[in-house]
């Protein structure tokens, strides 16, 4: 019988692919893998790529997701250090460490290891939780807020429980997802809230009030202060004009009695400047010429000419108004 | 494959080795190994189809906002940033051998906050059918944050984020990298809350938003979850049930900051008048001082003057300065009356009337004084 090389080429293609497919398995990147030699865990693989096994049922092997996977526990009551009920809620990045330990453990199943995950959380609850107070969850002193402290306390309890128990597993982080408070302290919580806006409302209208009068009485009292300091100023000004102006004084000390009259004239004009009312009797110089006849000489003195001018002006009234 | 090879083969020879005893026969065979031979050709190019289908199935292209890595034997070929390949067309052997995996770099992918807002629904909050808020919260329903000053405020955020690259991390190293950075960003939101007043926490936004990205940012730090932040919104508010007393409380800062801008405003006004009315004490006093003392510096000019001609005959001077100005007067006197000084004599009594009730002095009538005579 003569074989045809094409058919011999594709016959012993297919035997290397049934060969391989029975002899190798793959890794994929994101997964680790276990073999296990009759049914006994005997060679861990933790890197990608193509390996040998003996064909069943000699050996087998079984892959597992070693990516990362988010865990995330129940919003669990617990009590603080300081009496206060809390609700928490974490959630953890684990994956698969060692496939070894990890296969017969929770044989191969991550759900039963998130379920194992579970109580050493709840451990960790009341481990490292009990142990703050209230304040150190929530606090607006950033001294005082221990919220970061407090994941990293209950991580590490987690991963030190993780390791005493040979869980195969590695937990990668935690967080708070959620932060809460039973449902009738929130209600507490809302009366006080509610206590406290109407304080703040009163305080904010007093405020408002009590600036704004000040602010008032700050500008009225600044305003009566300029004033008196410009009168001052001005009652300076004026006692300067006064002194600047006693100097001609020395003018006038050359003959008094001149100063005086002129003085005396000048007061006399202005002051029946205007809608004057003047009673006269006739022996005021010019209106004695209207008396019959001036007997003798002289011409009154000054004195008697002052005289009268006083008496009429006594008698001038000023009546316009 | 092989049986049909082997059985179509031998079939065709018997006509060249034994020619024909049986015509009929041998025509039937012939006809069927014919047929035989044509179907063979047939399958073989529908292999030969195949093989080719097989291969170029091994084509794929890469879009612009992503990039691709291959697994062989499920491992990357290549190393870290080498191994990704670009947009662009790309070969891989076909599974099981090559495994191509895409990333999606350049894409911006948005997470909601799960925590922190009551128990609604968007087509509820569309409609505006929620219910009304309760005395309390359900901690299984309802979401809420706690502030710094142990107060409860509701907040909603979403965050747009890319993968960085390589993305090899985002893509491999998580079973739901998705959730992780949600996780990461509602863990910030705590955060954030926890550290502010509840007035804080409402008012300052930015600065709330700012707590929130600073904190994902340690979060995708310390988790290595391989993503870079574009952009965090947030949405705090008060509780629902508390809605009218925090109004209030914003009423009354709008009504103060109206009541301090009053007061400001009139001590404005009141300073500048006061400004004002000093500058004008101030001049006045400087007017009445120049003017005095040019008034004074005048007379004593006048003065000096006249001195020399007062001293020449003092008496006759002051005479005739007298006459002079008596005369001004008499001519700017409204009403002139000569009187006698003494009318048989008795000293002349004069009696003025000052009526009160005609409001008509102005013009020029019967004089107001009444003069009698004794």
């Amino acid at each position: 019988m003569k074989y045809n090389p094409l058919t011999l080429a594709i016959g012993f293609i297919l035997l290397v692919v049934f060969v391989l497919l029975l002899f190798t398995f793959q890794v994929r990147t994101t997964e680790v893998s276990v073999v296990t030699t009759f049914g006994k865990p005997t060679r861990p693989i933790t890197k990608p790529g193509l390996y040998f096994q003996w064909p069943w049922p000699i050996q087998k092997h079984h892959n597992f997701d070693q990516r990362i996977h988010n865990f995330e526990s129940k919003f669990e009551q617990v009590l603080t250090s300081d009496g206060y009920n809390l609700l928490v809620m974490v959630y953890v990045g684990w994956k698969i460490d060692e496939p070894e330990l990890f296969f017969p453990r929770f044989n191969g199943s991550p759900t039963r290891a998130e379920e194992n995950l579970e109580g050493l959380v709840r451990n960790a609850y009341s481990g490292v939780v009990g142990k703050h107070p209230f304040s150190q969850f929530i606090s607006t002193d950033e001294k005082e807020l221990k919220f970061v402290e407090i994941e990293k306390e209950m991580l590490e309890k987690i991963q030190a429980d993780v390791r005493t128990n040979h869980y195969g597993l590695e937990v990668r982080f935690l967080g708070i997802k959620k932060l809460g408070l039973p449902e009738s302290v929130t209600q507490l919580v809302f009366e006080r809230m509610q206590s406290e806006r109407a304080l703040q409302e009163g305080k904010i209208r007093d405020e408002g009030t009590r600036l704004s009068e000040e602010i008032r009485s700050r500008a009225n009292l600044e305003s009566a202060t300029m004033l008196a300091q410009a009168d001052a100023e001005a009652t300076k000004i004026r006692g300067l004009g006064q002194s600047k102006a006693a100097e001609s004084l020395k003018t006038f000390e050359q003959d008094p009695a001149l100063a005086n009259f002129l003085q005396k004239l000048e007061g006399l004009e202005s002051f029946l400047k205007e809608r004057t009312t003047l009673l006269l009797d006739e022996s005021t110089s010019p209106l004695d010429l209207l008396k019959p006849t001036p007997p003798a000489s002289t011409a009154q003195p000054p004195s008697s000419a002052e005289s009268g001018n006083k008496k009429a002006t006594r008698g001038a009234q000023d009546i316009g108004q | 494959m092989k049986d049909l090879q082997l059985t179509s083969n031998p079939k065709p020879e018997p006509p060249h080795e034994l020619p024909t005893p049986e015509m009929t026969e041998d025509a039937g065979s012939q006809a069927l190994s014919e047929a035989l031979r044509s179907s063979f050709a047939i399958v073989k190019i529908l292999m030969i189809g195949l093989v080719l289908v097989f291969f170029g199935s091994g084509f794929f292209t890469v879009g612009t906002q992503e990039k691709a890595i291959i697994l062989r034997f499920g491992k990357p070929v290549g190393e870290g940033e080498k191994a990704l390949l670009g947009p662009g067309p790309h070969w891989a052997f076909p599974s099981p051998v090559d495994e191509v995996v895409k990333i999606p770099i350049g894409q911006v992918q948005t997470v909601a906050s799960t925590i922190g807002w009551y128990a609604t629904s968007v087509v509820k909050e569309a409609s505006g059918t929620e219910p009304e808020p309760g005395p309390s919260l359900n901690p299984a329903l309802d979401g809420y944050l706690l502030t710094g000053d142990q107060n409860i405020i509701h907040a909603r955020g979403s965050l747009l984020y890319r993968i960085s690259e390589p993305g090899l991390r985002f893509t491999f190293d998580f079973a739901d990298a998705a959730k992780l950075v949600q996780n990461a960003f509602n863990n910030a939101l705590i955060f954030a809350a926890a550290n502010l007043t509840v007035d804080d926490a409402l008012k300052d936004i930015p600065g709330f938003r700012e707590k929130v990205a600073l904190r994902l940012q340690q979060l995708i730090g310390q988790e290595q979850l391989g993503v870079i932040v574009d952009r965090i919104d947030l949405q705090p508010i008060p509780p629902r049930k508390l809605k009218p007393e925090f109004e209030k409380v914003l009423a009354a800062l709008v009504n103060r900051d109206k009541v301090l801008n009053e007061a400001r405003s009139y001590e404005n006004q009141t300073t500048s008048r006061a400004k004002s009315e000093a500058a004008v004490r101030i001049n006045g006093g400087i007017t009445e001082s120049n003017l005095m003392v040019q008034l004074v510096v005048a007379d004593a000019e006048r003065f000096t003057e006249l001195l020399p001609a007062y001293r020449r005959n003092p008496q006759l001077f002051m005479r005739q300065r007298q006459q002079e100005t008596l005369q001004r007067v008499l001519a700017n006197a409204e009403y002139k009356m000569v009187l006698p000084g003494v009318a048989n004599g008795k000293p002349v009594e004069v009696r003025l009337q000052l009526n009160r009730e005609t409001p008509k002095p102005k013009t020029p009538g019967p004089p107001p004084a009444e003069v009698d005579k004794h």
